[in-house]
């Protein structure tokens, strides 16, 4: 300890070795001190004042983005006399205005590579420019955090780049698979031409050829129209990596967040198969760009004759995808088949099953035996048998189980998640706001929890867990932070400084419990030090 | 986030895929054109004379066509946009999470509840037809009994836009109770805009007897407002060159339309923002660290279902603050009715339990963590949030 170390600067110091396990969401502690040492000159110029919690501020931006000269071992029991951030970047004349509008991502990398990052310390700045620098100290780890909270929210956004890809990469390949086959056949139809001149006639030949020249024009044609189609997706795919772009406008941020919202919601319907108010929607939050209204139409017939209890154009489309379901594994295609085995049995047309059977459900045999054992059973019973092993496979759930296998495979093939987007973020949310108060009666109504609802989704889900303590003023409803620290009435009860101060005001110095019903007097209140 | 990355990856993907189609359509006027060609030769030869001739035409086609090969040239120009559709997919695979469902537990959604919490949503924002066409298609019928406090809500909020406070004058007298208990005074700002209307747009003397008739009742309760409000008359027809210039700005318009939207929705015991929009904004805040978590944790699905509380906190910004929740510094613990917050001489706050055990069992005076302050059990007092 220097000479002369009275019992405040013992506290200072003490204060200064206790720091929190936690050494990312490290509190600035120096404001409980600053207001200790009245904020005196030796304060500001060594650890205290205004620029001490700067240090802490700037220490943690540092930390996180190397400084220029490398060097990047930065713990809070390290002495190291850097200047704040703030307090190095801003000029002799007003603050630079890019640190109070730093919210584009293209004005963040400038910030943080300015030479003037780390200043000896002796250069300690004067008094009038720190108050100007506070403000714009604060603004910048706020925006940063904020940036890097949206870039982490960007990286959730894989289904909105990928579905229109995958949609893109199916068009190409039938179109590619459609100019195959007519090259091969023309090619193959010219060489036969050539080869059987003498047994046909001239004209024979010529008719053939001509129509030769209409099969290339009809797929001239239909390869125009694919053109077309995969142009469209192809700008699909660039209006929603420029849609992800637009997030660094700080302007239009609230519009994203709302369209971000419609997006989770357009999914979930499209989902559970209403489209009508999909489609709505999409209209009304000006989304159509960016929602997978068009896919799903797919989807929709499919989903609507199984419904109907017909698996035929389910079997198309499981055709059209063989590939791809072959490499997922995907056994859609013989539960289908199983499925109509199933109603062949039950409209007792017994024969017609058995050489079903053998024509689609051999081939699978080898990987699914025991399933199609269980079902090829079903010949020796009747449909509304009693056998409840048996009687399962009757049931009309089966169809609902069929809808939902398509489903989750039509997700799987398209990119999409195997959840709605709504559920996945809502159980997120639900997680990360449930805390044992909000079952109360006294939560507050602005708690989603406070809703009977909400209350009733997020029992099974786990509570969150903080490791600081975060203190709301019953009265203001804001924050009880260093800026706003707590008081404490004779009575217990907590309040913040400024809701009391604003009573006090009005009410010649005295305070009332809001809960209470207590009077005492101002300066009857005692701070309390959360940390 | 390497947008630009993906731009670029992305843009190849888009020329490659233009040339590729533009040569594909090239090639097929190429064959058409050369068959064309062996047709018209045919033609313009004598007929059945000359059969080698039309062999060798035939020949010739055949050749050509084998010579540039419609076919390799088709695949290989595939094959390029394959290899750069790949290139692409690898990128976002990379920047993006590729599979943000592992972090989900199997806990069934009620899909009614959901259902219904979606259809408030939408009454919420004022969008009555959809919700009307979301309830029909979810076969919901329940949930219509949302809309009517909601109807009422906008229908007031729209004759505000068009400046008209009849009827939200009516709802805040009805409930005057209400707003004087929770400390709001939308009823006078609202009759404050109405007077500076009725100044603007009729006789000072309506205006004077709409004073009479609405404020001086509650006078004593307006002693600031009403002298103010005398002043503009004084002004009447120059109130933009008068000190109270401010009270004709249009903002007011909106904030006491925002401040009435407010009392509405607490009035009704529901919040100002949309609770799903609170709810899927803190699950956007969460859900990385969740994801992290769940890839670090490397536990059994069973373990992930079951768990009662996260290991590690989420850190949400502080428009999610909705209760206070304190947390001891010794235990790390949250506290509760079993174990509350004490304060200590000093002004440092500790939980009961950790008091307790540092003061060995409430005998001996103890020693602060933060500071070196001595206090023993007795002079500490528990804490209210």
């Amino acid at each position: 300890m220097p000479l002369g170390c009275t019992a405040e600067w013992t506290n200072v110091l003490q204060n200064r070795f206790f720091f929190s396990a936690d050494r990312r969401t490290h509190l600035p502690r120096d404001e409980i001190q600053d207001e200790r040492l009245g904020k005196t000159e030796q304060g500001r110029g060594r650890s205290g004042g205004v620029l001490g919690s700067e240090k802490w501020r700037g220490r943690w931006i540092e930390r996180w983005f190397r400084s220029p000269n490398g060097s990047n071992s930065v713990f809070p029991h390290q002495w190291q006399w850097r200047i704040p951030v703030s307090a190095a970047i801003e000029p002799s004349s007003p603050p630079s205005p890019s640190l109070s509008s730093v919210s584009t991502a293209n004005s963040l990398p400038a910030f943080l590579s300015s030479p003037a990052m780390d200043m000896a310390i002796d250069s300690a700045p004067n008094g009038d420019a720190s108050p100007a620098a506070a403000p714009a100290a604060q603004a910048a780890p706020t925006s940063t955090a904020r940036l890097a909270q949206l870039a982490e929210s960007l990286k959730l956004e894989h289904q909105l780049v990928r579905v229109p890809l995958e949609h893109l990469k199916k068009t190409i390949r039938f179109d590619y698979r459609l100019a195959e086959r007519e090259f091969t056949a023309v090619l193959s139809s010219v060489a036969e031409a050539a080869d059987s001149l003498d047994s046909s006639s001239v004209d024979e030949t010529l008719k053939q050829l001509s129509s030769l020249v209409t099969r290339l024009q009809g797929l001239k044609r239909k390869l125009e129209e694919g053109g077309k189609l995969e142009n469209l997706q192809v700008q699909r795919c660039r209006a929603r990596l420029e849609h992800l772009r637009s997030v660094a406008d700080a302007d239009k941020l609230d519009d994203w967040k709302d369209a971000r919202l419609n997006r989770i919601l357009v999914d979930y319907l499209l989902r559970m198969s209403y489209y009508d108010s999909a489609q709505k929607l999409a209209e009304t939050g000006n989304i159509q760009e960016l929602v997978d209204l068009d896919v799903f139409i797919e989807a929709k017939r499919v989903i609507e004759s199984l419904r109907n209890k017909d698996v035929v154009p389910a079997l198309i489309w499981c055709a059209e995808n063989k590939a791809r379901l072959k490499k997922s594994k995907s056994k859609l295609e013989f539960q289908l088949r199983l499925q109509e085995f199933i109603e062949l049995v039950r409209a007792n047309e017994h024969m017609k099953a058995i050489f079903y059977a053998r024509r689609y459900l051999a081939p699978w045999a080898a990987t699914n035996m025991k399933e199609m054992q269980r079902v090829v059973t079903t010949l020796a019973f009747r449909h509304n048998t009693e056998c409840s092993v048996y009687k399962v496979l009757f049931e009309p759930t089966q169809w609902d189980y069929l809808v939902e296998q398509f489903k989750q495979e039509f997700c799987r093939l398209f990119g999409m998640t195997n959840e709605p987007l709504l559920n996945i973020y809502l159980q997120a949310g639900l997680t990360a706001l449930k805390t044992p108060l909000c079952y109360k009666e006294a939560c507050s109504k602005e708690d989603p929890l406070s809703q009977e609802g909400f209350r009733k989704l997020a029992e099974p889900l786990p509570f969150s867990k903080f490791h600081h303590s975060k203190l709301v003023c019953y009265i203001s409803k804001k924050l009880m932070d260093h800026e706003n620290p707590p008081l404490v009435l004779p009575n217990g009860h907590v309040y913040s400084t400024k809701a009391l101060e604003e009573m006090a005001q009005q009410n010649d110095g005295k305070i009332t419990c809001p809960r209470t019903g207590e009077v005492c007097n101002f300066n009857e209140l005692v701070k309390a030090f959360i940390s | 986030m390497e947008l630009d990355l993906i731009q670029d990856a992305f843009d190849r993907v888009s020329k490659k895929q233009k040339l590729s189609s533009s040569k594909t359509q090239q090639l097929v006027r190429q064959i058409e054109h050369e068959i064309e060609q062996a047709i018209m030769k045919m033609q313009s030869t004598e007929n059945a004379t000359s059969c080698p001739e039309l062999k060798q035409i035939l020949a010739d086609l055949k050749n050509k066509l084998n010579e540039f090969s419609p076919m390799n040239q088709l695949e290989t120009l595939q094959k390029d946009l394959n290899i750069t559709l790949g290139k692409y997919v690898k990128v976002t695979e990379k920047s993006f999470n590729p599979d943000i469902s592992k972090a989900y537990r199997n806990v069934d959604f009620d899909p009614h509840i959901v259902n219904q919490i979606i259809a408030s949503h939408f009454y919420r924002q004022g969008l009555f037809d959809l919700g009307d066409c979301f309830i029909s298609e979810a076969n919901e019928p329940e949930a219509a009994a949302l809309k009517t406090p909601f109807l009422e809500m906008y229908g007031i909020l729209e004759s505000m836009r068009r400046r008209n406070l009849e009827l939200a004058l009516n709802w805040a007298s009805s409930h005057s109770e209400w707003l004087a208990q929770n400390g709001s005074n939308l009823e006078l700002k609202l009759h404050q805009l109405q007077f500076v209307e009725i100044l603007q747009n009729d006789s000072v003397q309506n205006a004077l007897s709409y004073v009479r008739k609405h404020l001086a009742p509650n006078a004593s309760a307006h002693k600031v407002e009403i002298p103010k409000l005398m002043g503009c008359l004084v002004w009447s027809g120059k109130l933009h060159k008068s000190p109270y210039a401010d009270l004709l700005s249009p903002n007011h318009w909106e904030k006491l339309a925002d401040e009435f939207m407010q009392q509405f929705c607490s009035c009704l015991g529901q919040s100002y923002q949309s609770p799903l929009s609170i709810a899927i904004a803190a699950g956007i805040h969460g859900l990385p660290t969740l994801l992290k978590l769940e890839s670090v944790m490397a536990v059994k699905k069973q373990e992930w279902q079951a768990m009662k509380q996260l290991p590690v906190p989420i850190d949400l910004s502080k428009d999610f603050q909705f209760h206070s929740i304190f947390v001891c510094p010794v235990l790390r613990e949250q506290g509760s009715d079993e174990n509350p917050p004490m304060l200590m001489p000093c002004g440092h706050v500790l939980s009961k339990q950790s008091i307790v055990k540092l003061s060995k069992s409430s005998t001996r005076p103890f020693k602060c963590p933060y500071c070196p302050l001595e206090a023993s059990v007795a002079q500490c007092r528990q804490l209210h949030f």
